[in-house]
């Protein structure tokens, strides 16, 4: 095995000539490269004004305080994001979206590589039936899973009288009522809704890889095992830093489950910061601008752990 | 492949069937709130935004035909919208300043009055002079909707607090109600246990992590989690640490259970997995939907705090009261209010049987309807029982961060029952409450 030498991955999609010369445009080039721009600019506008302008207002806004309609400009400016290091139950949303972050967001990619290997063996049968299985989570809503999931782990709930049937608990288990487990039931409910989603991704990946380099590991001796590590690892990752990338921002922001699910309790212990933001615009008297700055905290964040990852993924080798 | 793509093919369909589930609710929410707007337009309709069909929809649909009596070309157009998105669209709107979406009159929690007014000031309008003679409603009821001095709300339902109990499980655990009246909360944790060991079954049970008992406890001992000034006084607050003291108390004795939602907490109510109520007269209606339970409950006051300066038999949770919005037709809904739910014994008579609404306008209390005995507690006139509560509970102060408050207090109590150290919890709380104030 130590002999093996490492698969040379075909590079299939020919590098574009970056140094090709550039030509005087003519007058025909100029008017397609018009007609291209013409094309841009409804999508354009409207991702500027339907994203970037109210951002510009939200950055605005998290510079004012005062409760409800009585905005004013903050003295200092940067009041808010100062107060935000103050805020108790704004570093308790934090930890819990970090709790969640570090536990779920691996186990849920692992198992999804997992699974997209195990059912894209081609000796699988009702193939078809797996996949769909899987990745039906998927599809349904975000509140209507939340709620179920809340009953079933209630403590009159499914869960419950199953543990009970089975005499693995004397009493019920008060799920939802206690830190540890409220989390523990955001973390199955997050990886029962987006593992299968993930796994979508691999499978869609898998498709991409050449047979032939796994055949030419084969003939190398490398079992199954060392293939996956050494082979198929490999040539996923652009579909692993992407889903790595869509998990992070998507716990980062994460609500629903909050919302519905513990309703952030006990005790704020299972609150995310999307929730907590929420919670000071609508709920608490509305302070929108201290709202506001949360959110740009949260951006900064996603952003922060986003130009991480591609740096960390990109590496070229 | 081909399996896959069929796998695909019904994956993706089932979320496009899910999406345009979702889409068509959707549309039908919009054209209905799509109505809100027409309220000023049209002299004769006014638009009610209200939540419960069975209790205040079904209130002002009764109002609606008393005063289509005198005004024959009267309609109002009720929506039914959850607290929770009243809530959410008088911040959106009032915070984007679309006033004309406000409905004509719309309904609010006692609670949630205070900071509404105090932060969105032009989204109700002042019905000080509108003519509804205030006096005629108790002073602590009225104190929720009066902000500096003015009236902005029509008080609708009580929520004088009620001790309702199962006379048969009592019977079985050898007590009766009487044995529960006049007592205070270090008897009633007793008799508490002693129906626990005979029948074992709790005597109440809650929302795990909701503080309205405490509050409820709180109140009926004059106290709050603010003082005069607005200021949070939850730290030093000798009543409120009683009340957590028996509340915690009663969690490990097993004789108060906690579920987790407001659902489990009707359930246990109504299977009968607990033995008795406190609560809001309000929690009446859902008790009675237990038919087979007809006769086998009875209402009484409440056990009083041990060793608290000004403990009473008496509270209350929630209510609600009528707001006139900025964009309404002033003079048509002051006068609509004015005639039925501040001047109308009909309405209240015929409300008060088919969906348990207590009135508040204390001329509604002399009608002869409201000592009838109720057959579902075993013949006891229970509404003017409460009527009778109702003039003796004390006032209590909300201020604008009543919902705060509340939320730290909830926060407080679950950590303090995991075994939190009070003075700390409580202290954290009340950091809490200031952090959000300033």
């Amino acid at each position: 095995m130590s002999t093996m030498t490492p698969v040379v991955v075909p590079d299939r999609a020919p590098k574009k000539n970056r140094n090709a010369p550039k030509a005087k445009m003519s007058k025909d080039a100029r008017r397609r490269s018009l007609t291209g721009w013409m094309f841009l600019i409804p999508a354009a506008a409207l991702i500027g004004i339907m994203m970037f302008w109210p951002m510009l207002q939200a950055l605005i806004l998290s510079m004012k305080t005062g409760k409800g309609a009585n905005l004013n400009f903050a003295d200092p400016l940067w009041y808010n994001y100062e107060r935000i290091l103050h805020d108790d139950i704004f570093k308790l949303t934090v930890t819990n979206t970090l709790l969640y972050l570090v536990i779920q967001v691996p186990i849920m990619l692992i198992s999804a590589l997992l699974l997209a290997n195990i059912l894209n063996n081609p000796r699988l049968k009702l193939k078809g039936m797996w996949r769909t299985a899987i990745f039906l989570p998927a599809a349904i809503s975000l509140v209507s899973y939340s709620l179920v999931f809340r009953t079933i782990f209630s403590t009159d709930g499914l869960v419950n009288d199953w543990l009970m049937a089975l005499h693995l608990v004397d009493g019920p288990v008060n799920w939802l009522g206690q830190p540890n487990t409220a989390r523990l039931v955001i973390i199955l409910g997050l990886l029962w809704r987006w593992t299968g989603y993930n796994m979508i991704f691999y499978l869609a990946g898998l498709q991409n890889i050449d047979p032939t380099t796994l055949e030419a590991a084969k003939m190398d001796g490398a079992g199954p095992i060392r293939t996956f590590f050494s082979v198929t690892v490999p040539q996923l990752k652009p579909m692993i830093v992407l889903t790595v990338i869509m998990s992070i921002n998507g716990t980062l922001q994460m609500f629903d489950e909050s919302y519905n699910l513990t309703l952030g309790g006990p005790a704020n212990t299972s609150m995310t910061m999307s929730h907590y933001l929420y919670k000071i615009s609508f709920q608490n008297n509305p302070n929108f601008g201290y709202g506001a700055a949360v959110s740009y905290v949260i951006l900064i964040m996603v952003a922060v752990l986003a130009a991480i990852q591609m740096k960390v993924g990109d590496k070229r080798d | 492949m081909k399996k896959f793509r069929t796998g695909l093919v019904v994956a993706s369909t089932a979320t496009l069937a899910l999406s345009l589930a979702a889409c068509s609710s959707g549309d039908s929410t919009d054209s209905s709130s799509g109505g809100a707007t027409g309220g000023d337009a049209m002299g004769n309709t006014l638009t009610v935004w209200a939540w419960d069909p069975n209790f205040n929809i079904y209130a002002m649909q009764a109002a609606e035909k008393i005063y289509q009596k005198d005004h024959p070309d009267f309609t109002l157009d009720i929506q039914e919208v959850t607290w929770d998105d009243v809530q959410t669209k008088l911040t959106t709107l009032a915070q984007s300043q679309e006033y004309d979406q406000l409905p004509d009159i719309f309904l609010m929690q006692n609670n949630a009055f205070q900071k509404n007014v105090i932060n969105y000031p032009d989204i109700v309008t002042d019905i000080t002079d509108s003519g509804v003679d205030f006096s005629q409603f108790p002073a602590g009821v009225t104190a929720y909707s009066t902000i500096d001095g003015k009236n902005y709300g029509v008080p609708f339902d009580s929520g004088t607090a009620i001790n309702a109990m199962r006379t048969d499980v009592l019977e079985q655990a050898g007590l009766t109600i009487d044995d529960f009246t006049d007592i205070t909360w270090d008897q009633y944790e007793t008799l508490a246990k002693q129906v626990l060991d005979k029948t074992g079954k709790p005597l109440l049970s809650g929302q795990a992590g909701s503080s309205d008992m405490i509050l409820m406890m709180l109140q009926s001992a004059g106290a709050s989690l603010f003082d005069d000034q607005g200021n949070p006084t939850i730290v030093d607050n000798a009543a409120l640490k009683a009340a957590i003291t028996v509340y915690a108390q009663m969690v490990k004795d097993g004789t108060f259970s906690e579920v987790n939602s407001w659902d489990e907490y009707i359930a246990t109510l109504v299977n009968g997995t607990a033995a008795s109520a406190i609560n809001g007269i309000w929690i009446s209606g859902s008790i009675q939907s237990a038919e087979d339970q007809s006769g086998k409950w009875a209402v009484t006051d409440l056990p009083a705090l041990d060793g608290i300066d000004g403990a009473t038999h008496y509270s209350a949770n929630g209510g609600s009261s009528w707001a006139v919005s900025s964009n309404a037709d002033v003079a048509l809904a002051e006068d609509f209010l004015k005639s039925t739910f501040a001047g109308s014994t009909e309405l209240y008579d015929e409300i008060l049987p088919a969906s348990g609404a207590v009135a508040n306008w204390l001329p509604a209390g002399d009608s002869a309807v409201y000592s009838e005995p109720q057959a579902f507690f075993g013949g006891q006139p229970i509404y003017s029982d409460v009527l009778k509560f109702a003039a003796e509970v004390p006032a209590n102060n909300t201020g604008a961060y009543y919902y705060e408050a509340r939320d730290a207090v909830s926060a407080a109590i679950t950590k303090i029952i995991n075994g939190t150290d009070m003075d700390s919890a409580l202290q954290e709380a009340q950091d809490n409450v200031e952090f959000a104030m300033n």
